[in-house]
């Protein structure tokens, strides 16, 4: 087990390396740079010349992947021209927000996804489990930013149930008592994170009838039957717990998402995030910004996925066996 | 008051701000010596009202101004404004290391001086009429005793350039990089107390999101509705729309230079008869119509009609296709086959049309543009881009034609950086690269020109003259049109900032809703 961690874990930083020195070649590739649109009044070029030279970015583009990779080895992750914030700063910041937000929908829509996926294998062919596909497929056609986008218009603006966007109510947040202060956050998170559940729960749904139906006919699920057993008790004891398998590598290979933010979820909602800040990162050209998010969000996905084999293992004991 | 905005502001810290939010914050944060007043004549000094100095007398030789400080006015941490103070500004505003964006327009200030402690002198080296407006318009006093001891290169990135330690009437009391900017009432200010307790600024970058949020009552204000959206704030009881005047101006410009090599002139455009035939071939009532129903306002030549030099009584290019199909013919682009695109010595009239997807108005705009180009037999390619891709392409010469948002200064020196000779890029904002010596001398005779009237003679003979060239076809005066809550009762709202009477806002106590009423108990002191 522990050279496999090692093995993993190699192999996790040759791919963190990669992507981080791939985005940092191609956001300097990309026309502009930090300075070259920073507003409604434009910079002169003598300017623009003086900021480009006293950050560095004059200097020949493998130079300055030199200067990074020694800053970054030194745990610098440098500084951003748009949010005048060291990065790690900013990072850690949004880290926990996207946290918040992207485990609430991780759980909603495993939630609802198992339950649907459930129902629908016990209805199989039945009016309901067609109808259930129907509206999941709808759903999982659906672009994130569309979704988002009615989900605002009909539940903050037509039907003002929900806030319109950003985490907290701006002026009466510090005025509210600590319960209040959880309520107006929970009110802020349910839209953006249903919306994302929805679009992921169709999937999961898919997973787990296939996973159920396949579980259904088998022997020991006859054997609990002829037990007594009631068919609830059969469904939920039995069978489900043998097909949340498949679901369990799902949910793995979804644990990247949880830092990694929804870019336009995010964006719509503006949800201060890592997609959020990703976004206005890369349509600024803040490069240390870019590059650093690029770092972090790589290394939460090497460590989801070796937390997703990790979670497969403890769940399937032929696997721990080898 | 919350205030909907799309992005952050860029900077705060007066020198660096570039940005219409960073703007609105520095206007009522920091203050000018005296302030232009809302009818923005730049020439001499009859115009302004003043702020921090209370009074200013010139010398008899009009080559200094002597300003007296208002003696109640305090920095926000206490300490009192002193004369060096102003002195300090002026320095840092032209320190090439800091960087200032118009540090370019202090060319006539030579130096000032501190006679004592509530009395700068300005001295000047050259007489000229916008010698009062160039320092007192530009330049925002700043705390020496704050930021002494930063070097000018690391004001930018400075923790202190982003505190807003200012002498205005509002007070910066958080700013949340990327979230929002909170300003607070400077109760004990010189100027009078702001009637608003609280201004807070929220990001949010999605327009419809924005929307949203003032129609569902969460923002207050918002600042720029989307043109399409303005007729659901006539039958909202809640919204009320509130346009405003703007200093921007929208064009379709032709470079003159070759996006290849800008030391050739552009192979298309570098014929007048063309440039004026395409001015021709577009029918911007019908455009203007089409994308903006109601509120739209058509252009009258290249400036916004708020400017106090504007003129709308102009003869534009008229709409007419059949003389625009003849000028082409005569400039030699002929049709090879009816209705196919025209060509001229084997080169054919197609040329890329460089467009900022962000802004949905010049997006529709470029589409139509097409169309009714494609009538006249010429292949327009739409090229839509970032706003950022956008201007850096316009720094480079690399396009062919633009759909560009100009802003404009109130002041005819500000026509000399956006379309003078000297303006070309990496000099100024003159995009197209638009040379033309008698429209250079125009506006010199207008730079001297003693008086409003005798500015407004020669700048219409300067505009006629550039709208006979046609570098670009002028479409429309950008339409500013505020959203805002109808509890709030709005100050005057000026083309150069609407928040510059922030302070005079208010909120009528029947109406007040629970954030209104919150005070200032968690205010930073």
């Amino acid at each position: 087990m522990g050279r496999y961690l090692a093995a993993r874990l190699l192999q996790s930083l040759i791919v963190v390396v990669l992507v981080t020195t791939i985005s940092f070649f191609l956001i300097r590739f990309a026309p502009g740079d930090p300075f070259s649109f920073v507003g409604d009044f434009p910079m002169s070029g003598a300017v623009r010349a003086q900021l480009r030279a006293q950050y560095g970015y004059d200097r020949p583009v493998p130079e300055q992947f030199l200067l990074f990779l020694g800053n970054v080895a030194r745990g610098r992750l440098g500084y951003s021209h748009s949010m005048h914030r060291d990065v790690g700063t900013i990072i850690a910041g949004a880290v926990p927000r996207t946290l918040l937000l992207m485990s609430a929908a991780l759980a909603a829509s495993f939630a609802i996804g198992i339950a649907l996926g459930a129902l629908q294998a016990v209805r199989r062919g039945s009016w309901l489990d067609r109808a259930t596909s129907g509206v999941l497929l709808l759903f999982y056609s659906i672009p994130d930013f569309w979704l988002a986008l009615m989900s605002l218009l009909a539940f903050a603006y037509w039907l003002p149930v929900f806030p319109a966007g950003g985490m907290v109510d701006q002026v009466m947040h510090d005025y509210m008592s600590f319960g209040g202060r959880v309520r107006d956050i929970i009110a802020h998170l349910i839209l953006p994170s249903l919306t994302l559940a929805l679009l992921s729960a169709a999937g999961i749904a898919r997973f787990q009838r296939a996973a159920l139906l396949e579980v259904l006919p088998q022997d020991y699920v006859r054997t609990a039957r002829a037990k007594g057993l009631g068919e609830r008790s059969v469904v939920l004891k039995h069978a489900l717990r043998n097909a949340l398998l498949p679901v369990i590598t799902l949910l793995g290979l979804s644990l990247p998402a949880l830092v990694g933010g929804a870019f336009f979820v995010e964006k719509v909602f503006s949800w201060p995030g890592m997609g959020f800040i990703a976004a206005n990162a890369i349509a600024s050209r803040d490069y240390d910004l870019v590059t650093g998010t690029v770092i972090v969000g790589g290394i939460m996905v090497a460590v989801g996925s070796l937390l997703a084999d990790l979670l497969y293992a403890a769940a399937d004991p032929r696997l721990r066996a080898r | 008051m919350v205030v909907a905005v799309a992005s952050d502001a860029s900077s705060i810290f007066p020198p660096h701000v570039t940005d219409q939010i960073g703007a609105a914050i520095r206007d009522n944060v920091y203050d000018r010596l005296a302030d232009m007043g809302d009818e923005m004549i730049t020439v001499g000094d009859k115009g302004f009202t003043p702020h921090l100095a209370e009074r200013w007398e010139w010398s008899p030789d009009s080559l200094s101004v002597a300003f007296h400080l208002n003696p109640r006015a305090r920095w926000h941490d206490g300490q009192p404004v002193r004369a060096s103070d102003v002195r300090y500004s002026f320095r840092v505003f032209v320190d090439p290391k800091v960087g200032a964006s118009v540090s370019s327009e202090m060319a006539n200030i030579d130096s000032v001086s501190v006679r004592d402690s509530l009395t700068p002198v300005v001295w000047y080296k050259h007489r000229r009429p916008e010698a009062f407006y160039d320092f007192v318009y530009q330049i925002y006093i700043m705390p020496e005793h704050v930021f002494q001891g930063i070097p000018g290169d690391q004001l930018r990135t400075s923790e202190l350039a982003r505190k807003g330690i200012g002498s205005g009437r509002f007070r910066l009391n958080r700013w949340d990089a990327g979230q929002r900017i909170e300003l607070v009432a400077d109760t004990a200010n010189y100027r009078g107390r702001p009637k608003l307790d609280r201004v807070v600024w929220t990001i949010v970058p999605d327009a419809s999101a924005a929307f949203a949020q003032l129609m569902g009552g969460q923002a207050d204000f918002l600042e720029f509705v989307p043109p399409d959206q303005v007729h659901l704030l006539d039958s909202s009881k809640a919204v009320r729309a509130a346009p405003y005047p703007s200093l921007q101006y929208a064009f379709m410009g032709f470079n003159q230079v070759d996006a290849k090599n800008p030391s050739r002139p552009h192979p298309i455009f570098n014929d007048v008869r063309v440039r004026r035939a395409l001015s021709m071939a577009l029918d911007r009532r019908a455009m203007l119509q089409n994308v903006f129903a109601g509120v739209g306002r058509m252009s009258y030549g290249p400036f916004p009609r708020t400017l106090s030099f504007a003129d709308t009584t102009l003869a534009i290019p008229p709409y007419d296709v059949n003389a625009a199909k003849a000028l082409l013919d005569s400039a030699g682009w002929r049709e090879p086959t009816p209705g196919a695109v025209r060509v001229k010595n084997g080169v054919p009239l197609r040329f890329s049309l460089l467009v900022p997807i962000s802004s949905r108005p010049r997006v529709a705009y470029s589409v139509i543009i097409q169309e009714q180009l494609r009538r006249v037999g010429a292949q327009v390619d739409l090229d839509q881009v970032q706003a950022n891709v956008s201007y850096e392409r316009e720094f480079k010469h690399n396009f062919d034609a633009v759909l560009h948002a100009q802003f404009t200064d109130p002041s005819p020196s500000g026509y000399k950086q956006q379309w003078g000779s000297g303006g070309v890029p990496p000099n100024g904002q003159n995009w197209l690269s638009y040379r033309n010596p008698a429209f250079d001398a125009l506006l010199d005779s207008a730079l001297i020109a003693g008086d409003e009237s005798r500015v407004r003679g020669v700048m219409r003979r300067a505009f006629q003259l550039q709208i006979a060239d046609a570098p670009a076809v002028w479409l429309y005066d950008v339409p500013t049109i505020a959203g805002v809550q109808r509890r709030i009762r709005t100050a005057p709202m000026r083309p150069d900032g609407w928040s510059i009477h922030l302070a005079e806002f208010t909120i009528p106590p029947n109406e007040r809703i629970a954030r209104d009423n919150v005070g200032l108990a968690n205010a930073n002191r």
